[in-house]
Order: C-alpha cells, then structure tokens, then sequence
C-alpha cells in the first residue's frame, strides 16, 4: 500500500512537469489552430542551455530564470521569421515546417554538444531527501511539485486575469472577431507562441536534473505532451493539468508494477481515454 | 495516344526501374529506392488522396518487417505465403490504427498517428521474446519464392532480389493506379477536397477512410517485409518515429497526389542520404531546411517542379516558334 502511495505521489510529481510540457502546446493550438511539432525541440534546447549555464559555473537559479527568456525569444523569432508565412496554408504545412525547424534544432544541438547525453547536477540545497515520519521523498522532486503548482497559478492568472489572457482566450474562439475589436491579433500570436516556447523550455530546465540532457529527449517530450494533450483535450488550460497528473500517476504506478510496459501504458491509457470521450477529458466537442 | 497518356505515369515508373541498374553499382541501394519508394505509395495514398496527414506510417512498415521475419524464422513458411501473410497483417494493423485515429480529423488526427507510432515502438520494445526487442529480429532468411513447387527467380545477389522487388514494386504500382483512377480513388478524392459535402451527399466517409488506411497499411507493411529481407534484420527502429517522419518526408518532398512523385521522393532521399551522410553526419541539418523550403516556396514538392519547369519550357518554345512565323 505504501509503495503505491509513494508512486502516486512520485506520479505527481513527473505529472506536474508534464502540464508544464502540454500546457504550452496546447495553448498555442488553442489560440492559433497551429500544431507545433517543435514544441519538444524547444523543451530540449531548454534542457541543454541549462547544461551549458552549469557547465560555465552559472547558478541553477539563474538559468531557471533566463534560459526559458531566450528560448521564448526564439521561439518568437521563429514564429516572425517562418511560422508566420504559412498561417492560411492547409494544416499539413503547419506541420511540415515545425518538424522541419525542430530536426535543424536537434541536429544543431548535436552539432555543439555531440550525440552523446549527460547528467545534470541536482541543485545544491535541494539535493538528499526530506524524512516525514516513515516517509522518504527526494526534495528536488518536492521542490518541483511545489514550484510547478505555483507557476500553473501563475499562468492561471496570466491566461484569466489579464488583458493579453483574455484577447487569447477570446482569439481562441474567432481570431476575426478579436481583430475588428482593433487587436493587434499578430502580436498577440507571437506573443504566444513565444510564451509557449518559454515553458517546454522551463520543463526543459527543470527536467535536466532529473533525467539528463541527450539530443534525443525531444521526440520522447513530444509523444507525451500529445498523449496529454488529447487526453485532456486541446486548447484547455485544466485538460493539460489534469491529463498531465494522469499520465504522470499512470506512468509511475505501473513502473512498479510492469516496468518494461510503463511507457506502453502512457499510450494504451490514451487509447482507453479516447474510447470513452473522443474529445478528451475537458475538450469541447 | 489516349492510352499513353493513362498510363504515362506506369511507364515512367517503369523505365525508372529499369534504368536504376544500368546507372547505378550497388543493388541494395536501388532495392532500398524502390522498397521506400513502396511505403512512399502508401503514405501518398492517405496524404495525397484522401488528405490524411499520417504520423503513423512507421507502425505498418514495422509491422511488415517482423510479420515476416517471424513467419519465415519460426514456421518456415515459403516466401509467397509470407508476403501474402505480411500484407494481411498490415491491412489488420492499420484498420484496428485507423480505427481510433479517424475518429478524429485534422491536427488531432496527426498527433493521434504520431502517438500511435510511439504506442506500436514501445510494445515492440516491451515484447523482446517475439521481436528480438533492442537487437531487432536477427538472421531472417531470403528463400527464393516458388509456386505449386517450382522456383520462380533465386534471389541470392542483390540485384536478383531487385529485380523480384521491381516486379512486385510494379504490380502495386499498377494495382494503385487503377485504384486511385477508379470510383472508389474519385470518393476519396472528394473526401479531401470537402468532407462534409462528400459526406451531404451520401458517402460513408469513415469506412472510405478506413478501407484507405488499411490499403496504406498493406502497402507499407509489403515494404517492410522487403525492408527485413534485404538486410536479414527486423530492427527496432523499422518501426520507430523515425521510420515514419523519414516515410512522410519523403512523400511530402517528392509531391503528393501522383503516384510518381512518390518514387521520386523517395529516389532523392535515399540517394541524397547515402551522398550527403557520408560527407557530413549532421545532413539532416539540411534535410530540415529542405522541409522548410518545402513548406514555404514548394508545396507541391520535386514533381510540381518539375511539371512547371516543363510548362514553362514548353511555353518558352512556344513562343518562339511563333516568333520565328511572324
């Protein structure tokens, strides 16, 4: 019994960093009905430049903070620059050219870092495990419960209470209607995307202690933020959390149980999902 | 003349076939133009006909490829059967994939092919005793194929399997285009240009859909079974992401909704990545710029190209024909 509270709380856990990996992903479809299959390259460039700020002696803190500021600047970049043009282009485009840009990313990364992967240090402070009566958690994993559940408010906040939140939420209902209310619609597309690129960075940041950086975690980020995301359901802010949670716990439980099938069972659990509600848990019809 | 133009495409793809020796020293290289070339087909048939985007297009060439190490290791079953087997057990696949995946249209549909792929890997890699699981499906054999007893063609050097390979690679071609050019290929068709209205007008468009994936599936699955002939190994990553991002790059380059386009995409990548990997391991670098290029300034991929390199030749001289007259 107590294995599998621990496992579901380890699942949590893992849970948390994937809505920090979906929720990005879902957002930016929510609001420009644009599938960015470079959603996982931007979460490994997030991993990699967290590497290279330790491996110069940065700070964890500090590259938590300004690694997800540049890859949210390139994403904004990339959204300027290519994505742009082909906006009114049938969607097998969209797709085409986020697989394009995440293999020249991946490839890039290979270039500079070589193929091979690396650890991460956990950060100081936050190494070792914290004792709760018979309770052992590791505190980095803790930490990162804690500071994914107020980021997600965070973002709450930013998608509910603001401004820009509202132009998203209401351009994710009729992008033509938001522009003859005289938004710059645009604007607030770039804004977004880069806002997308930043967190898959920031889960890219956060997940490099835990699992390593290797040029390959991309692919793997991106099946998993899908699975979320139609399990949850696209363009929904709770979808990503609660699909999230759910692969996470999944996934963690049965790596007790069958640990060769863990994964298999992320992808049968959506399989499963998909058969009661098409439409995801929280997606609209 | 009429029949000519019908069967254009046919005879192109014929004297490719027949051409790719007499250009060409390796014989593995030519069969693994051809063999894609085949999974090519399949993935052009839900893209370029129907308007599917599939992700997934490495599950069924996977699939091929342990159906028939499997059957040909373990029960020693002749070639014929094996492929026929093969091509059964990737229509099934497919239509059981299809099945789900259709339910829902668009982005969704890609991510649910995509997620499909990453399913079918891991429970290759989860069930090591059938598919041999990160060592792949080892020591497959090439009996030569017979029928009612007698021995057809030994396929012992690479270039007797080519020509076997180039055989079937042509009958498919033909059964193709008399699929796409036949009622069923016109629906299908009307599927991709407006759902809804195919569907206002009376067509069961999920069972069209289904019955398209599930030729896709054979079709891809044949291409594999070939795949894990050649080389005598059932790898794992036949059936990876990469399988299926490598299948639908290669359609998208070579142009959709022609089924020579299909042969020409998958001509230029194998080529290209046996040039180009060999002097830089980081070529996919370009291949991604390629698909950026593709998606910005060439949607209609190498054979939209070439057709308007053609047009604008034609009208070239066409005009200076009658610059001459006058």
């Amino acid at each position: 019994m107590n294995v599998y509270l621990l496992q579901i709380i380890n699942g949590l856990g893992i849970g948390m960093l994937y809505f920090l990996l979906a929720v990005g992903l879902s957002i930016v479809f929510g609001l420009l009905r644009f599938v960015n299959f470079a959603h996982g390259a931007f979460y490994l460039l997030g991993a990699y430049f967290c590497f290279q700020a330790l491996a110069w002696g940065l700070n964890f803190w500090v590259a938590l903070a300004v690694v997800p500021v540049i890859v949210g600047l390139l994403g904004w970049l990339a959204e300027r620059i290519l994505l742009r043009h082909v906006y009114d282009q049938p969607h097998e485009f969209h797709i085409l050219i986020t697989v394009g840009l995440a293999l020249v990313l991946q490839e890039a990364v290979i270039l500079v870092w070589g193929p091979l992967g690396d650890n991460v240090a956990t950060p100081a402070g936050l190494q070792g495990v914290v004792m709760w009566g018979g309770f052992i958690y590791p505190k980095y994993r803790l930490f990162l419960i804690g500071f994914t559940a107020v980021f997600a408010l965070v973002l709450w906040w930013v998608l509910e209470g603001t401004r820009l939140g509202s132009a998203v939420r209401a351009g994710s209902e009729s992008t033509e209607m938001v522009s003859l209310l005289g938004i710059n619609v645009f604007r607030v597309f770039s804004l977004v995307f880069a806002l997308g690129a930043a967190t898959a960075a920031l889960a890219g940041v956060l997940a490099a202690p835990v699992r390593g950086v290797d040029p390959f975690m991309a692919l793997e980020a991106l099946g998993i933020a899908f699975v979320i995301v139609v399990v949850g359901g696209m363009g929904s802010f709770g979808g990503a959390l609660v699909g999230g949670l759910l692969i996470g716990v999944v996934q963690s439980v049965m790596s007790t149980l069958w640990p060769e099938g863990a994964r298999l069972m992320i992808y049968i659990a959506m399989a499963a999902v998909l058969l009661l509600r098409p439409h995801g848990l929280l997606g609209r019809g | 003349m009429d029949w000519l133009a019908r069967h254009l495409t046919l005879l192109l793809a014929a004297a490719v076939t027949l051409a790719l020796p007499l250009v060409m020293t390796s014989g593995s290289l030519a069969t693994e133009v051809l063999i894609y070339a085949l999974a090519v087909l399949g993935c052009n048939l839900l893209l370029g006909y129907t308007g599917l985007l599939s992700f997934g297009q490495g599950i069924f060439f996977g699939i091929g490829s342990y159906a028939a190490g499997i059957l040909l290791t373990r029960t020693g079953l002749p070639l014929l059967p094996t492929l026929l087997l093969t091509i059964v057990a990737g229509a099934l696949v497919a239509a059981a994939v299809g099945w789900f995946a259709i339910r829902q249209r668009g982005a969704y549909f890609v991510m649910l092919t995509l997620a499909f792929a990453q399913m079918f890997y891991f429970l290759a890699y989860s069930l090591p005793d059938w598919t041999g699981g990160d060592n792949g499906l080892l020591d497959i054999p090439r009996p030569a194929p017979s029928l009612l007893g007698l021995t057809l063609m030994p396929l012992d050097s690479p270039w007797q399997f080519y020509g076997f390979v180039a055989i079937c690679f042509l009958l498919v071609f033909w059964l193709l285009q008399r699929v796409t050019d036949s009622v069923f290929g016109r629906t299908l068709l009307a599927i991709r240009e407006n759902e809804a209205r195919a569907m206002a007008v009376g067509y069961n468009t999920r069972l069209f859909k289904l019955a398209v994936f599930a030729l896709s599936g054979a079709v891809t699955a044949l291409a594999g079974a070939f795949h894990a002939l050649m080389t005598g190994i059932a790898p794992l990553s036949n059936i990876e992401y990469h399988a299926s991002e490598m299948i639908l790059v290669m359609t998208v380059i070579g142009g959709t909704g022609n089924l020579f386009a299909s042969l020409l995409g998958a001509a230029f990548y194998v080529l290209m990545a046996d040039w180009l990997s060999a002097l830089w391991p980081r070529w996919l670098l370009l291949l991604g710029m390629l698909l950026i290029a593709v998606s910005l300034f060439m949607h209609k991929g190498l054979w939209g190209l070439g057709v308007r390199l053609w047009q604008a030749l034609r009208r070239d001289g066409a005009a200076r024909a009658e610059g001459a007259e006058s």
